[in-house]
């Protein structure tokens, strides 16, 4: 080797941007370079023949990291050969650089170790930062996709085959990705059925790119949900079409919402109609009534009187059932006074028999919570209320039965009022209409008397919620909000 | 006689059946079919007790009691109507001193008990 070739390793070493250190055999740095210094923070007066464990930690308390090197360094000896290990190190600013060691034993010309060996650190601080950023986006995307669950974003090829499912897919469909992936979009998609015919969706992508409408899939459970559809032509880099990109949006809680407002704009409309049909019905009504009474006076044959007493019970049934009109369509605002539920119970049990009631054995039990907090209620609308769900329940034990009427006191935010009863309980399809006016399961019912008792916990801020099991029995739940 | 009583319905088959119905109790009864024309009664002659529907054409039942109360402090007004019990025009009625308070859609008997028990407290107590 010429002297200009030693000389230029020589430069090469020193100026390279890899820190360099030789280490005699009891780890004694013999030489190192300048990027050594710059790392450590030291001139080379004061590395040159230090321990390397020494110079490279100093001051640091990160016993672990200088004995795993340490234990690298002897396995390199041991086993002569390279080894690589990361560590980070003190720098001279006082932060931490994460260093990559490469830890090399030094053979001789008989392929011999010298007992000596080189160290190479190479600073990848910057790296690992970039690397750790573009995963932190990477995973700040993927949980963002996976946190999005009102839209489904999926995907098919030309054959119709899933080939994507993503988003918020699973969640809204009920669908694992594993269990879908490459089944056919009939799964979830109508293809030819009248309304939402996919067909007719995908000739409108082929002729415009793009096409946007309200829609319908269906989940895993055969459940139908609403949804606001795009559906995007997928081209590959070329420009072919290679497929169809679907982002279905949840519409169900708008639906949803959509019907309450619907429903309780009618039941205003219904409401202010009834009022004012209800006072004109009464007047002729009071007058019919009234001539009964007064024909009643008379002497009449007995024919007459039957036929008499007959128009008297038919239009006293209509007064009844225009009161209830009345009493629905009024939208009183409850008269509130602190009152304790168990005690409005009380008071409604022994009203119960001024009713006409099926003469069935029916026991009441009652499981009172003791210390219950007091409500603000109206005393006479909440005594409707309880008498109305009370005959509910006996009426729906002709042949006998058990209520239960338990209080308790839930979460410290609500008067809990269940009322059990062990008759004929109400068909599913029938529930969810049983608090919607003039709907009734009873053939005599006029279909009001839930829908008062819901007005009027409405009215005190309360919820009531009725589940039913055919031929088990319903309980109602109120829940009136504390003072 | 029992009572003198001044009927103020608009529609003529209720007038009619009041009048019938407080013969029948040994009270004489003259009607009229407007607040206007009950304050003209008012004015002339003199009642036991007014039976006051509150929806009139022209004056409504309410004014007509506010009317009647500037003159006639201690007269037994009661209010009829067939919107039934109205917790708000019971409270409207109350305020400006009705007597008493009646729903059309009680049944016959009981209105002429509850109307004659009305007067009975009137004229012992005064306006409720």
């Amino acid at each position: 080797m010429g002297i200009d070739i030693k000389e230029k390793l020589s430069n090469l070493i020193e100026n390279t941007a890899v820190a360099v250190l030789y280490l005699d055999c009891n780890g004694n740095i013999l030489f190192c370079n300048k990027k050594t210094e710059a790392l450590v923070g030291l001139n080379r007066i004061d590395i040159i023949s230090k321990n390397w464990l020494e110079v490279l930690f100093k001051g640091t308390s990160n016993i672990m990291t200088k004995e795993m090197f340490k234990a690298v360094m002897e396995d390199s000896k041991n086993y002569k050969r390279a080894k690589d290990f990361q560590c980070h190190i003190l720098s001279t600013n006082g932060l931490e650089r994460l260093i990559s060691w490469s830890i090399t034993p030094i053979f001789n010309k008989n392929n011999q170790t010298t007992e000596e060996s080189a160290l190479f650190g190479h600073d990848i601080t910057e790296i690992k930062e970039r690397e750790t950023s573009v995963k932190n986006i990477d995973d700040s995307l993927k949980n963002i996709f996976s946190s999005i669950k009102e839209y489904a974003l999926y995907v098919i090829n030309l054959d119709g085959n899933i080939t994507y499912f993503g988003m918020g897919s699973e969640t809204m469909l009920g669908w694992s990705k594993r269990d879908i992936i490459f089944k056919h979009i009939s799964t979830i998609h109508n293809i030819d059925g009248n309304v939402f015919n996919l067909s007719f969706i995908l000739e409108q992508v082929r002729l415009f790119g793009k096409y946007e409408t309200e829609t319908e899939i269906i989940n895993k459970n055969k459940e139908v949900i609403p949804v606001m559809l795009t559906v995007n032509q997928f081209l590959d880099s070329t420009g072919k079409l290679i497929g169809y990109i679907f982002i279905a949006k949840d519409m169900t809680e708008r639906k949803k919402l959509e019907y309450q407002i619907f429903q309780a704009e009618k039941l205003a409309a219904l409401g202010q109609l009834s009022a004012g049909m209800a006072h004109e019905i009464n007047n002729p009504l009071f007058v019919i009534s009234g001539r009964i009474e007064m024909l009643k006076a008379e002497k009449l044959s007995q024919k007459v009187k039957d036929n008499l007493a007959l128009i008297n019970s038919q239009t006293d049934r209509i007064r009844k059932l225009v009161d209830r009109i009345l009493k629905f369509s009024r939208k009183s605002t409850p008269v509130l006074e602190a009152i304790d539920v168990n005690d409005v119970i009380e008071l409604v049990l022994p009203l119960i028999h001024y009713n006409k009631l099926p003469a069935s054995k029916i026991e009441i039990e009652k499981t009172f919570e003791k210390n219950m907090p007091l409500i603000k209620g109206d005393l006479h609308q909440l005594q409707e209320v309880f008498l109305n769900i009370l005959i509910n329940a006996y009426q729906s034990m002709p042949s006998g039965g058990l209520i239960k009427i338990i209080t308790s006191n839930f979460k410290n935010l609500y008067a809990q009022i269940q009322i059990i009863d062990t008759g004929k309980g109400i068909p599913a399809h029938n529930l969810k209409d049983i608090f919607m006016p003039f709907f009734s399961t009873k053939s005599d019912g006029t279909g009001l008397g839930l829908s008062i008792c819901h007005n009027i916990i409405e009215n005190h801020n309360g919820s009531i919620e009725l589940e039913s099991q055919v031929n088990k029995g319903s309980t109602f739940t109120i829940k009136l909000p504390f003072i | 006689m029992l009572y003198k009583i001044l009927i103020v319905d608009d529609e003529p088959p209720v007038r009619d059946l009041f009048g019938d119905l407080f013969k029948r109790e040994d009270c004489h009864s003259v009607a009229c079919a407007s607040g206007e024309e009950a304050l003209e009664y008012l004015k002339n002659d003199v009642f036991d007790v007014v039976l006051l529907d509150i929806k009139l054409p022209g004056m409504s039942g309410l004014e007509v009691l506010k009317n009647i109360r500037d003159t006639h402090k201690n007269l037994p007004v009661i209010m009829i109507t067939g919107f039934g019990f109205d917790e708000d025009l019971i409270a409207k009625s109350k305020q400006f001193g009705c007597s008493g308070y009646i729903g059309k859609n009680m049944p016959v008997a009981q209105i002429i008990a509850t109307f004659k028990q009305f007067v009975k407290n009137a004229k012992e107590k005064g306006p409720l």
